[in-house]
């Protein structure tokens, strides 16, 4: 219930001033109270979250205060964002600065494709023979006309990766969440999340008209405290890695925790698919719990460079699914390309584990040299990587000297991530090589020391 | 003759807590909805004056609140946050009648007792009735920035809806470190609250110190309900 839908019983425009409200104060000590600066600008006084809520008579109130913030803010940080690459997202990336207008070219540290495999040549080759043969969409709903033979061998390929039954392919990782918790979910059940949950997993659960309850971040205990006497169906969703701190989720604990109070556990390993375990499938099979853990969800859009989501488990489990999982049945199907593209990617993984490898000294390397000089990144053990700035005033100058001197980042700022804990994200590729780390790690390092960031 | 009131404090501090939607929602009025922090999770909030200048005295007031959906409305500023006093805690009755009379808080008709115990970057306010305690909360600090912020309250009684326009201006520290604790005692005044629901520690904490509240007018808003 995000909207408010009540409030529109109040009518504000029909307001009067009582007239007994007095006056007092005219022997105020006004200089006693700090004032605001002058020069201090609407941006640093407002974020995202303060033109999310608000009562009135109009639902496009909101419009002009936000557009007002946004144009103070795009100048000073926010055109960082959703700048148009004019090249594949590969380790080295033509970006169109939105502020200069200018193209410059950047280290990429911001894409995913962790194993960068989305450009290779067996991969483009697969998505543009896919664009022959079947042009270039679906043209349908899976539960229609939508289904090709692509989507049929992607599903199996996931399933036998994966090493389950079955399994299912959604057009995006968000409609997965929202479709597999909605499709499985009901009013009077509950599930538990993970306070650090990506937003499909909320909508899926807002969808579901379950009762949610958050538990504290990768807190086994709090998770504990909240489950406790809970009777009905119950859920625990988590994810492998987590996508703003790359920490990775304390699965046994959460798993028993799960199991002794009779709750199903789904993992949502978006960022740990294709990376993790012995064989890649995921931070499940990384701690031998592939088995204890009910449902296992992941994307293509990130270890391979794709699009699309997918879930895995059971026949039965994939057929309900199929028939209730209303945000893919809604949807078009995957582009055949991307479905062949995908396949072709999946075959990679599977014949060249040293992907794999090569990716994991990629992290531990850039792990080592961050530490060296003395750059925070938090928790993260993954290729996830957040450079701490922990200044949200100074996160947008910081992101904007990196830029300019050559590597491509966002800042990530409240409300995304908790107050004063703002960062830089990165993301470590198999693609890229140690000289490719090791000048990002000096820029960002210098850059940090001079905003007084660093440590040493 | 200025048409605002003003009250002067030393210390402001307020945390902010997670509590279960459904409680939020049999606190408040039909007509306000819940900000909600997750899903399912909204806030409550817990402020503490130490006021040092008001056309009643020097005086310590607790408020406890929910926070809402503030009204906004087409060139008028935009308010950072807006929140429903559910209760409130007065030292001294000069203080609770002049704000029941002028801004209908609804209030504990006895005095409270308030301390607080400032020390380093930490700053516990205590609040306790008739020698027992309700509620203690602690917060710390973080970098320090002179504001000027607009917030909303809204009021209901049997005289009806009610919006006061409150500007805050202080020094300010504000953080989510998660630093701060509550302990809330089983004490009738907090029987709105489900106590072993709110959790105890604050994700964000807020403190203003040596600033000014002033009130707008109170605006009366005509409701359905």
């Amino acid at each position: 219930m995000f909207t408010p839908d009540r409030l529109s019983e109040l009518t504000p425009t029909a307001k009067r001033v009582t007239e007994a409200v007095g006056t007092t104060g005219e022997n105020w000590n006004m200089s006693a109270a700090p004032k605001q600066d002058p020069e201090r600008s609407v941006f640093s006084d407002y974020d995202y979250s303060n033109f999310y809520y608000g009562a009135g008579d109009d639902p496009v109130n909101l419009l002009k205060p936000f557009s007002t913030w946004y144009k103070e803010a795009l100048p000073a940080g926010y055109y960082l964002y959703s700048e148009p690459l004019q090249s594949a997202p590969t380790t080295e990336v033509r970006v169109r600065n939105r502020k200069t207008g200018e193209v410059q070219d950047l280290l990429n540290l911001a894409s995913y494709n962790y194993l960068g495999i989305s450009t290779r040549e067996e991969v483009k080759e697969a998505a543009i023979e896919a664009t022959r043969q079947y042009g270039l969409g679906a043209s349908g709903s899976p539960i229609l006309s939508g289904t090709l033979e692509v989507h049929n061998q992607l599903a199996k390929a996931v399933a036998d990766f994966k090493d389950k039954e079955a399994a299912i392919v959604f057009p995006t990782g968000y409609s997965a969440n929202v479709g597999f918790i909605s499709a499985l979910m009901r009013s009077g059940d509950t599930i538990f999340c993970d306070q650090y949950a990506h937003a499909s997993v909320v909508d899926g659960a807002i969808l579901a008209k379950s009762k949610t309850v958050f538990f504290r971040h990768n807190n086994p205990l709090d998770l504990e405290r909240k489950i406790k006497g809970v009777r009905g169906k119950k859920l625990v969703v988590v994810e492998g890695v987590y996508s703003m701190d790359g920490d990775v989720c304390v699965l046994p604990e959460i798993v028993e925790v799960a199991k002794r109070h009779g709750a199903r556990l789904l993992i949502d390993e978006a960022h740990s698919t294709f990376l993790f375990g012995p064989n890649g499938r995921g931070v499940a099979e990384h701690f031998g719990l592939d088995k204890e853990v009910d449902f296992h969800l992941g994307t293509f859009s990130k270890s391979l460079g794709g699009q699309g989501g997918f879930v895995c488990g059971s026949k039965d489990l994939i057929d309900y699914v199929n028939a209730f999982g209303r945000s893919r049945f809604f949807s078009c199907n995957l582009a055949p390309p991307v479905a062949a593209g995908l396949l072709a990617g999946m075959k990679i993984v599977e014949d060249e584990p040293q992907l794999r490898t090569k990716l994991w000294s990629n992290v531990a390397y850039l792990r080592r040299r961050f530490a060296e000089e003395g750059v925070d990144i938090g928790k993260s053990t993954s290729q996830v990587m957040p450079v701490l700035v922990n200044n949200d005033s100074k996160v947008f100058a910081v992101a904007e000297k990196v830029q300019d001197r050559g590597l491509y980042l966002q800042p990530v700022t409240y409300p995304a991530v908790p107050k004063h804990k703002s960062r830089l994200r990165v993301s470590v590729s198999a693609a890229h090589t140690e000289g490719q780390l090791e000048r990002a790690a000096q820029v960002i390092a210098g850059v940090l020391r001079e905003e007084g960031v660093c440590r040493t | 003759m200025s048409d605002l009131t003003r009250y002067g404090y030393k210390h402001a501090i307020s945390g902010f807590f997670e509590f279960p939607t459904e409680n939020a929602r049999r606190i408040l009025p039909s007509h306000l909805e819940p900000v909600e922090l997750h899903h399912g999770t909204s806030i409550f909030s817990m402020t503490a004056f130490d006021f040092t200048e008001s056309m009643v005295g020097t005086y310590g007031e607790v408020v406890m609140s929910v926070i809402v959906a503030p009204l906004v409305k087409p060139g008028e500023r935009l308010p950072k946050s807006a929140f429903y006093p559910y209760l409130v805690g007065t030292t001294t009755r000069a203080a609770r009648e002049h704000a029941i009379e002028r801004w209908h808080l609804p209030h504990w008709m006895e005095d409270v007792q308030m301390s607080f115990a400032h020390e380093g970057r930490r700053i516990t306010a205590s609040v306790g009735v008739g020698g027992a305690p309700v509620a203690e909360m602690t917060i710390s600090d973080h970098s320090w920035n002179p504001v000027s912020h607009l917030y909303q309250s809204f009021m209901k009684d049997e005289e009806g809806a009610f919006l006061a326009n409150i500007v805050m201006e202080g020094s300010q520290s504000e953080h989510e470190e998660e630093t701060g604790r509550i302990q809330l005692f089983d004490h009738p005044f907090n029987k709105d609250l489900m106590i072993s629901e709110v959790y105890e520690v604050p994700f964000r904490e807020l403190w203003m110190r040596d600033g000014q509240q002033t009130f707008d007018p109170l605006v009366t808003l005509e409701t359905a309900s």
